[in-house]
Formats: C-alpha cells, sequence, structure tokens
C-alpha cells in the first residue's frame, strides 16, 4: 500500500505541473491542449486513490510551497536540504512508505 | 538557449539511430528505455504514466513529422534528453496527421533551479519546424552528425 500511495502522490504532483506548463507550451510552442478537461479528469481519477490524510497534507502543503513532494536524494531532502534520520532513509527507500521531512514537513520520494 | 547549449545534452547512448516500434506506446517506451538502463530514473512504469497523460493533454506531435514527448516528474534528478528516428515512420496522432521520423524525448524534475526545462522544449520546437533542418536531422546516420545539424540553427 505504501508504494502504492507514494506514487500516486508523484503522479498527481506531477500531472499538477503539467498543467501549469500548458499554458506556456501552447503560447510559446505551439503545442495544442484539446485534452485538458480529459487531464483533469485522469487527475481527478488519481486523487480518489489517495488517501485522505495524505490528500489533506498534500494540500496543505501546497499552500506553503509549490513543490509539496520533493525527491530525497543522499538521504538529504531536496526541499530544504536537511538530512533525514537513517531510519526513514531505510523504510523511505526500500518501503516506500509515506514520509514527511521533519524539518519542512514536506512530502518525500526517495529517488537515490 | 543556443544550439550549441542543446547540443550538449545530446550523447552517444541517448541517441537511437534506427528506432524499431511501430506504435506511439512503444516508441515512447523505447525512447525512454535508455535512461532506465543507465538508472537515470527511479521509476520506469510511472514516468510512462506521465508522459501518457501529457499525450492526453495534446499530442506531442507537432507536425512535419516531428514529435517531442515530454514531462516533468519527480522520477529523474536532471533534465535528459533522448534523441531517435525511425526510418519507416510511426503513428503517432500528431496534428497533421503524418507519420513521425525524428523524436525528441525530454525528462525534467519538477525542481528545477537552472530553468533549461521550458527554453530546452522551445528551442527543439524552433529548429524542428526549420524545413531544412528538420530533413537533414531525418536523415542523420549518427549521434555526431546530428549534432553537427543542430548546430547549424541558431
Ligand atoms: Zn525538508
Amino acid at each position: 500500500m505504501g508504494r502504492n500511495q507514494v506514487e500516486l502522490l508523484v503522479l498527481y504532483h506531477d500531472i499538477q505541473s503539467m498543467l501549469l506548463d500548458a499554458k506556456q507550451e501552447e503560447d510559446c510552442m505551439g503545442f495544442t491542449m484539446e485534452g485538458e478537461e480529459k487531464l483533469k479528469e485522469a487527475m481527478q481519477e488519481v486523487e480518489r486513490k489517495i488517501e485522505t490524510r495524505y490528500l489533506r497534507t498534500f494540500e496543505r502543503l501546497k499552500t506553503r510551497y509549490s513543490h509539496p513532494i520533493v525527491p530525497v536524494q543522499d538521504g538529504t531532502c531536496l526541499g530544504c536540504f536537511s538530512r533525514l534520520p537513517t531510519s526513514y532513509n531505510e523504510r523511505g527507500r526500500n518501503e516506500q512508505e509515506v514520509f514527511t521531512c521533519e524539518n519542512c514537513g514536506r512530502l518525500l520520494y526517495w529517488v537515490a | 538557449m543556443t544550439s550549441t547549449e542543446l547540443a550538449s545534452y545530446l550523447k552517444e547512448t541517448q541517441f537511437i539511430a534506427d528506432l524499431k516500434s511501430d506504435t506511439k506506446n512503444a516508441v515512447i517506451e523505447e525512447l525512454l528505455q535508455p535512461l532506465v538502463d543507465a538508472h537515470l530514473v527511479k521509476s520506469k512504469h510511472l514516468v510512462l504514466m506521465t508522459l501518457k497523460q501529457r499525450e492526453t493533454l495534446g499530442s506531442t506531435g507537432i507536425g512535419s513529422h516531428v514529435a517531442i514527448p515530454h514531462c516533468r516528474t519527480l522520477s529523474v534528478s536532471e533534465i535528459h534528453i533522448v534523441a531517435g528516428l525511425s526510418r519507416n515512420g510511426i503513428d503517432f496522432d500528431g496534428i497533421d496527421g503524418k507519420k513521425v521520423q525524428l523524436f525528441f524525448l525530454i525528462l525534467a524534475p519538477p525542481q528545477e533551479e537552472t530553468n533549461r526545462y521550458l527554453p530546452i522544449l522551445g528551442k527543439i520546437c524552433e529548429l524542428a519546424r526549420e524545413k531544412k533542418l528538420r530533413e537533414q536531422m531525418i536523415k542523420a546516420q549518427d549521434l555526431n552528425e546530428f549534432i553537427r545539424i543542430i548546430q547549424k540553427g541558431k
């Protein structure tokens, strides 16, 4: 379940980034965006699969940060660059449990 | 973004001179595979899903035999480009319905301080819309030739 939830949060986040870039891609580069409504529906489908507690955390973080979920690399939260406890790192990396950074509160995604 | 800067993102292992796929989904996966093999992507299936969602938003087939599948994803920690050529062309439901022969796959992290992603995307669109360059790129035999052609652009 953990892996699934982290990945859903990542996907949810990445679709939101995509929608933010859409205007510039359309106006400056000539991409056509006829599927915006369809993509929003797909995003809502992802949203429905995310457990309420994580979704709440995500939405709350969004009011503070442009990226509520950030990568963890070499044991460091790339949102605030603080080092994470070893126990977090092991469980986050191997089990992909949902964790938030103790320092900045952002959701974490272990990439390396 | 200059053509030379763009060219600096192209690597031998990230250039496919003869794509084997014959469908849209398959070619996206074939373009992604070198990055997976080089462990530059955290989750292949997540990236594939995100690229697919981008195609839902609107086809990245920009017409004239060119497609530029791209997305930001937490699955990568820096910008990566894979360029590929298909000798026979692949149906990609691009805006003019023409088969696509020239592909650029671009992945970028969401947080990207250098702000290179959209300029790179814009530059590739610009080069690909220049008829002469595009036709030469499609015929390139190897990466060196491909880069030489790109550098002829502004
Ligand atoms: Zn943090």
